[in-house]
């Protein structure tokens, strides 16, 4: 059993009386692929907005690395390792690819109060921005405008934004929604790839990605944990199967 | 300060507060469900205090004035609405700011050129020209009916809100404006309906305090400003707050007026700075999710 | 290339009217020049932050009466000392003011920066200490020739211009510019964005001070009335006026609007009329300003 680079306690998120996420208490191993999957409405979205710190927990303990990081800002998540990519488009709509990675390159930077040099003139943002444009296969579109990208394009951007912050952690919210066949196996391919030497959490709905990728399925319903298991004991569980009420699991 | 006067400040404050309710409540709404920031908001307390004075002085009754002025202050609302705010829904804050802008410009020079610029006397309706005495001090009557008006008003407004199909859509749309049109409702009438509405009662705001602070260029100006210092403390969208922040701003302003006669008006931005501090969205402002 | 050459032709024709020795033309462009100061410090915060503030007057006035107290109460004139001295003061209120300010979000922002700018016009409008509504002479000016001074906000219009193009390349305005674009997402990439706001309310805080500063010198007078939400919305209008977002624009747009002010007034006394049809005119069908008309194809 590898350490946990991030785990949660008791992790209970209301709003007003729904509790959209109760009681999670997980451990997600360092370098391993952890998949959340569960029905619509199980939590999972809002379960990644509070280990990314957009959403503030009613109660319970978030623990990166052992520090409880419960309480902080997406900002200072980010800047501990934690990378988050966007269900939907979450890009910076008017600026070509090239200069939103560039902005997620240069968050690395130790602070970006800089008001006298260029900004090519830091050789090492963009060496970074460049690398993750790169590894996502958009190097030919960095002049591209974002907001007039494809679909597939824009995910593929969208990963490269969280790939140039340099994560330890990635969490991937569901990074294939809405791809067709193809562009959903280049996209795979791509996590594969970014997955190596990283930990990543990926909320999904598609199961053969899901069971292709990751190392740990945890199924959430209703807010609750169900079952946490290997692929193969998530793909045979008959209460999984049941939870879905003979839905998507293959 | 002896007990009467304290007295005395304590319902000048919250004779003030109620009218700026008034006023407040329409800006919040415009802004919570329309999501419009409107500065002309004033111009038409302006305009109410000039339309009571210009019906008033010419058929002797102030009543009169206010039986004809709130109706024409409605289709003003809704004329203003269709020609210029409904260009706004989907512009962004700096357009909304200039837009609007530009009308308090335009009305007051609508105001320059239909009324003058002379300060203007109103008389306030025979019925209602007695004074009340409260021990040492005298109280016109016609402030204590229109503190009651205030009072009738904000418990009718309470009562729609809560209590009506039109309320309950109004209350939709103050939390989440896509989402009621998504359900099919005539978002444009409800626009036009609540924004009109807005413009009536700060116009009929206008035409109470008429007697009160003579009627003036410019008379919007200040309204409009403490109008905004009540949203933003009572929070966008929610009339609740703009009653007890538009009580609190009289008060801190009456007894700004009082104890700091240099700084009163410093007193209610202090108010505000303070409740910012404590809440970023305002008293009963729509709760930040999580953050 | 275009822009650089109306840019160039522009700074040289400013420049040729010093040495005519005009009095009606050293006035008025000087004027018009410290208007453009204005609108580019303020285009630092709405086109490139997108932060609408209409507390900009607010600090053009608060250097101006500090120029005037410094030299009516403490004598100091030199503009070694008072120049900085004021500015210093214009950015630590904008300081105290932004802080205060970026607490609140959105149109709450605006909104504030409404109130407090308010209140300060109350605060020197009511104080008979500080002048009172007739505001207050400035007895001794730094620059006494009005050649003298009229080349020196020239100088100023450069410097403010060339420093903050400057710094909208360096990191710190890609980040101003990321924020405009995706605030949240900006958050979500590790950058603590508030701050970052904050030193732009400084730095526009700050060449509002330069141009309250060198408005005192010019017309040796200060009065409350430059303190007002009014003359903010003036200052907003010459931003959209000549296109936010591109520097130079919002400058450009002080320039015209300073000439329709003056012919304005010539024409008819209804001008303000006028201006309210032009700025109604501008946010219906202009929304980008006249550099939007010199950039031809949209942007994205």
């Amino acid at each position: 059993m590898g350490e946990a680079l991030i785990e949660t306690h008791g992790l209970t998120r209301r709003f007003g009386a729904l509790a959209a996420v109760n009681g999670v208490s997980l451990a997600f191993e360092t370098g391993r692929v952890h998949a959340v999957i569960g029905p619509n409405g199980a939590g999972k979205s809002t379960f990644l907005n509070l280990l990314s710190g957009e959403l503030r927990a009613t109660s319970g303990r978030v623990l990166l690395r052992g520090e409880d990081v419960t309480r902080a800002p997406p900002d200072r998540l980010s800047r501990l390792g934690v990378g988050r990519a966007y269900q939907t488009a979450n890009l910076f709509p008017e600026l070509s690819s090239g200069d939103c990675v560039w902005l997620a390159a240069q968050s690395r930077l130790p602070s970006s109060m800089l008001f006298f040099r260029p900004a090519e003139r830091y050789p090492q943002v963009g060496v970074r921005a460049a690398r993750a444009l790169e590894a996502c296969g958009l190097s030919q579109r960095r002049s591209a405008i974002a907001g007039q990208l494809s679909y597939g394009e824009q995910r593929q951007l969208e990963i490269a934004m969280v790939l140039a912050t340099e994560p330890s952690l990635l969490l991937l919210d569901e990074p294939l929604a809405g791809l067709g066949h193809d562009e959903a196996l280049r996209i795979v391919a791509l996590l594969r790839e970014v997955a190596k030497g990283r930990t990543v959490i990926l909320v999904e709905h598609d199961m053969d990605a899901v069971f292709s990728i990751s190392d740990t399925v945890t199924v959430l319903v209703d807010g609750r944990v169900l079952v946490t298991g290997a692929p193969d004991e998530i793909r045979n569980s008959a209460a999984v199967r049941e939870a879905y009420l003979g839905g998507e699991v293959a | 300060m002896s007990l009467s006067l304290f007295l005395v400040q304590l319902v000048n404050g919250v004779e003030y507060g109620l009218l700026l309710f008034l006023v407040a409540s329409g800006l919040t709404l415009v802004f919570g469900v329309l999501g419009v920031l409107n500065f002309a908001h004033g111009s038409f307390y302006m305009l109410g205090a000039y339309l009571a004075w210009w019906v008033s002085a010419r058929s002797g009754s102030l009543l009169l004035a206010i039986a004809v002025g709130v109706p024409a202050m409605v289709l003003i609302g809704l004329l203003v609405e269709r020609l210029a705010i409904a260009r706004l829904y989907s512009r962004d804050h700096l357009s909304q700011v200039l837009l609007t802008y530009g009308l308090v410009l335009l009305f007051n020079e609508l105001q320059s050129v239909l009324f003058g610029n002379d300060v203007h006397g109103v008389n306030t309706p025979e019925a209602l020209s007695f004074t009340v005495r409260l021990g040492e001090q005298t109280w016109p009557a016609w402030r204590a009916f229109t503190s009651l008006a205030c009072i009738c008003i904000a418990v009718t407004m309470r009562q729609i809100v809560l209590g009506t199909r039109f309320g309950m859509r109004v209350r939709a749309g103050a939390s989440n404006p896509e989402m009621v049109e998504a359900l099919g409702i005539d978002v444009r009438r409800l626009f036009a309906t609540l924004f009109s509405a807005g413009t009536a009662l700060a116009g009929l705001a206008g035409m109470l305090a008429a007697p009160l602070t003579t009627v003036y260029p410019g008379m919007g100006e200040s309204v409009l400003i403490l109008s905004f210092v009540v949203v933003v403390i009572g929070g966008i969208g929610s009339i609740k707050g703009a009653f007890f922040g538009a009580l609190l701003v009289g008060l801190a302003d009456t007894f700004g007026k009082v104890l700091l006669p240099g700084f009163a008006s410093a007193m209610v931005y202090a108010v505000m700075a303070a409740v910012l501090l404590w809440r970023p969205r305002g008293l009963l402002g729509a709760a930040a999710e999580g953050r | 290339m275009r822009r650089q050459a109306l840019l160039l032709a522009a700074a040289a024709a400013l420049a040729a009217v010093a040495f005519s020795g005009d009095r009606f033309w050293l006035q008025f462009l000087g004027k018009a020049m410290i208007g453009c100061i204005l609108a580019i410090g303020l285009d630092l915060l709405v086109g490139f932050t997108g932060m609408v503030s209409l507390a900009h007057s607010a600090f053009f006035g608060l250097a101006a009466y500090a120029l005037a107290l410094l030299t009516n109460r403490l004598g100091l004139v030199n503009p070694l000392v008072t120049l900085p001295a004021c500015i210093a003061f214009a950015a630590a209120a904008a300081l105290v003011i932004g802080w205060l300010s970026l607490r609140a979000t959105g149109v709450y922002f605006i909104m504030v920066t409404l109130a407090f700018t308010q209140m300060l016009y109350y605060l020197f409008n009511d104080s008979p200490a500080l002048g009172g509504s007739d505001g207050l002479y400035v007895q001794a000016r730094p620059v006494d020739s009005r050649v003298a001074a009229y080349v020196v906000i020239w100088l100023a219009l450069i410097a403010v211009y060339l420093v903050l193009s400057r710094v909208l390349r360096a990191p710190y305005g890609r980040v101003l510019e990321g924020i405009r674009g995706n605030e949240q997402r900006m958050r979500s990439l590790g950058y603590p964005t508030r701050r970052y706001k904050l030193v732009a309310f400084v730095i526009a805080g700050a060449t509002a001070g330069v141009a309250g500063y060198l408005d005192a010198t010019l017309y040796g007078f200060v009065n409350p009335a430059q303190l007002g939400w009014r003359q903010s919305g003036l200052i907003l209008v010459t931003v959209l006026l000549g296109g936010k977002g591109t520097l130079y624009g919002p400058a450009f747009g002080a320039l015209l609007l300073a000439f329709i002010e003056h012919y304005g007034e010539k024409v008819t006394e209804h001008w303000n009329a006028l201006i309210a049809a032009l700025v109604i005119a501008v946010v219906l069908f202009l929304p980008r300003g006249l550099a939007g008309l010199l950039q031809g194809r949209p942007r994205g």
